[in-house]
């Protein structure tokens, strides 16, 4: 690996550009149906290093979901080998292997005769685990997942939405903590609205868990959002790019990837920077709900902001409030003003946050952690000073990666 | 009202009673041997494409067979009395039950058996936790489709001698245009759909305790 690649240009490329250890090994995976001449998938090997998500992307019928399948051998492959963690289990028990891997598929699969609670057991359950440790642990799960256990651990699955069933999967996946997870379409049935908060969910989730996981899906944008590296396979599972969002989008290898990467590239870009990535203002005028009104006009008076953001009692972001709001006694101030809106979290993309704004009819978007307590504004100035410092450092950065080392990652 | 005296008298009680409780035998027993054979059968079907057909067909041929040449059939081979009875309402009650846990098994959603051999779970383990619970429904109505065609067909069991409330129904009809043949007629007919009712009231409680709640209807 050489100094460039190693340069940071955005937190995200820096820290896919240098692979770790592997954790999960294709070598010359190869799977050929029967009563088809050609195989669907044609010696693939791969390396996913540990803690990553590899997404494997293209058209449809280009073998990878036949390739995923292939790493728990839910598809036995006709050639090749898995290694997962340094051991060869193109061999070994089937339902062993899978025991260590979690499987989230798009129509989820939820059993839908068994409790919430039942369903995330099941893994633990297969290993053994006492009665004790396997509730403990649901519980902790569906809370990881944003569903309350008092409420959810005792319902059936049809009782839950399509978005909730997606988080029972993805922590019933989670249930024995393995260190891999496959994910074939696991956000494609859901609306788009859900998705993205999905999506965001899991890549925070995935901050915390640093899980290895292989993901596929056949939308661009998803794999650009959710990729540490991303496979674009061209039919029979051939390699056409296995590389970093950035680089994918900066520089196609082939025309294959320009056709499938599609036309603005450029607002994809806006996909993979980050609002925690950014600057944020934070020194933004606030008042608390519990406050004197008095004591809140006076301080916007003294300001140079025209509004101010009221805040609840957590912290959260509840009304925009002017002047004239603050002077009127007739209505609370929990009602007065406008409504906050546009409110995203730190894991989502300056694509989201964009979107949030164009929404909500708002020219800056409110910022909050994972519990919803404020931490600053993003405007609309902030996400095209973003642009342009994106643009300039990537020129930058690919132009030193050809001119030092042509044989580097980067340009292979 | 000649059937209300019939019914009325102590002794046809007690026969009615009698033959009543007979039947329920001669349903309960062939009903019971089928759904053994049958489910193993219709696992069997369901596994193994190669089995399937075959089997399907067998189960349907047999329910074709008019019930009185099967009764008529059996009796060199077995005799006469309940056993050549069982034997033949078995073959009968065979049919729903196999078709159902087959189309049963069929109905279990691809993704939730998948996600199920995804985490681990073993054949065996999967054909009892997951995919009978869950084909269960589908199952005991095809159970209780035989069981109601049990009871129907039994009746027809006292022509080779066996018990039910076939007996007090053939008396009537022998006995045809004699005074109280019709009574007979009628009051075995009437106990045999008073008995299927019952039937049917049965199931709908063993559906209600059995069918996980999750997907009940």
């Amino acid at each position: 690996m050489s100094d460039v690649t190693n340069s940071d240009t955005t937190s995200h490329l820096g820290e896919a550009a240098e692979p770790g250890e592997t954790m999960i090994e294709l070598q010359e995976l190869t799977k050929r149906f029967p009563g088809q001449e050609a195989p669907a998938v044609d010696r693939l090997s791969l390396k996913i290093p540990k803690g990553e998500i590899v997404v494997f992307v293209g058209p449809s019928g280009c073998g990878k979901t036949t390739s995923l399948k292939m790493i728990n051998r839910i598809i036995e492959p006709s050639s090749g080998h898995i290694i997962i963690d340094n051991e060869d289990v193109t061999t070994i028990d089937p339902n062993q292997l899978r025991r260590r891997i979690g499987y989230v598929i798009q129509q989820i699969g939820l059993f839908p005769h068994m409790r919430i609670g039942d369903n995330v057991a099941t893994v633990p359950n297969l290993l053994g685990w006492d009665k004790e440790r396997t509730r403990e642990r649901v519980d902790e799960l569906l809370d990881v997942v944003g569903l309350d256990p008092r409420t959810y651990r005792e319902r059936f699955p049809r009782e839950l939405s399509g978005g909730q069933r997606q988080r029972v999967g993805v922590a019933r996946a989670l249930a024995a903590d393995p260190p891999v997870l496959l994910m074939d379409e696991p956000f494609g049935a859901i609306d788009p609205i859900t998705r993205n908060r999905l999506q965001n969910e899991f890549l925070r989730l995935q901050g915390e868990l640093q899980k290895t996981i292989a993901f596929v899906t056949h939308d661009i944008d998803e794999a650009i959002k959710m990729g540490d590296r991303i496979a674009i396979l061209q039919e029979g599972a051939k390699l056409a790019q296995f590389a970093t969002p950035e680089e994918i989008l900066t520089n196609p290898a082939n025309e294959f990837v320009q056709d499938f990467v599609g036309t603005g590239a450029t607002l994809k870009r806006l996909k993979l920077t980050r609002v925690r990535e950014v600057e944020l203002t934070d020194d933004a005028l606030t008042g608390r709900e519990d406050e004197d009104r008095e004591t809140l006009r006076r301080r916007l008076a003294e300001s140079d902001w025209t509004a101010m953001l009221l805040l609840d009692r957590e912290e959260r972001p509840i009304r925009w409030l002017r002047t004239p709001d603050l002077r009127q006694q007739q209505r609370p101030l929990t009602e007065a003003g406008l409504p906050a809106r546009a409110i995203v979290e730190p894991q989502a993309t300056l694509s989201d946050a964009l979107e949030e704004m164009l929404l909500g009819s708002a020219g800056v978007a409110i910022v909050t952690d994972g519990r919803g307590r404020f931490q600053g504004l993003l405007d609309v100035d902030d996400i095209i000073l973003a642009i342009q410092t994106m643009r300039d450092t990537e020129a930058e950065f690919y132009r030193a990666a050809k001119l030092s080392d042509p044989d580097d990652e980067v340009s292979a | 009202m000649a059937f209300l005296e019939y019914l009325s008298d102590p002794s046809t009680q007690r026969e009615l009673i009698s033959q009543t409780l007979d039947h329920i035998y001669l349903t309960a027993v062939p009903v019971a041997i089928a759904v053994v054979l049958g489910l193993g059968l219709g696992i069997l079907a369901h596994r193994s494409p190669q089995l399937r057909s075959p089997i399907l067909s067998v189960v349907s041929t047999l329910l074709t067979i008019p019930s009185l040449a099967l009764f008529a059939i059996m009796i060199p081979i077995i005799g006469i009395g309940a056993g050549p009875a069982i034997v033949a309402l078995t073959l009968y009650a065979l049919l729903p039950i196999v078709r159902n846990t087959v189309s049963g098994l069929f109905s279990v959603d691809n993704a939730v058996i998948e996600s199920a051999k995804g985490m681990g779970m073993s054949a065996t383990k999967r054909l009892w936790k997951i995919e009978l619970p869950n084909a269960w429904p589908v199952m005991l109505a095809g159970i209780r489709v035989a069981t109601l065609l049990t009871v129907g067909i039994a009746a027809i069991a006292a022509l080779v001698g066996g018990p039910g409330l076939g007996q007090e129904i053939f008396t009537g009809i022998r006995r045809i245009p004699a005074s109280g043949s019709l009574e007979s007629l009628l009051g075995g007919t009437l106990f045999i759909i008073l008995l299927a009712v019952l039937f049917d009231l049965l199931y709908l409680a063993i559906g209600r305790v059995t069918i996980p709640r999750g997907i009940r209807e």
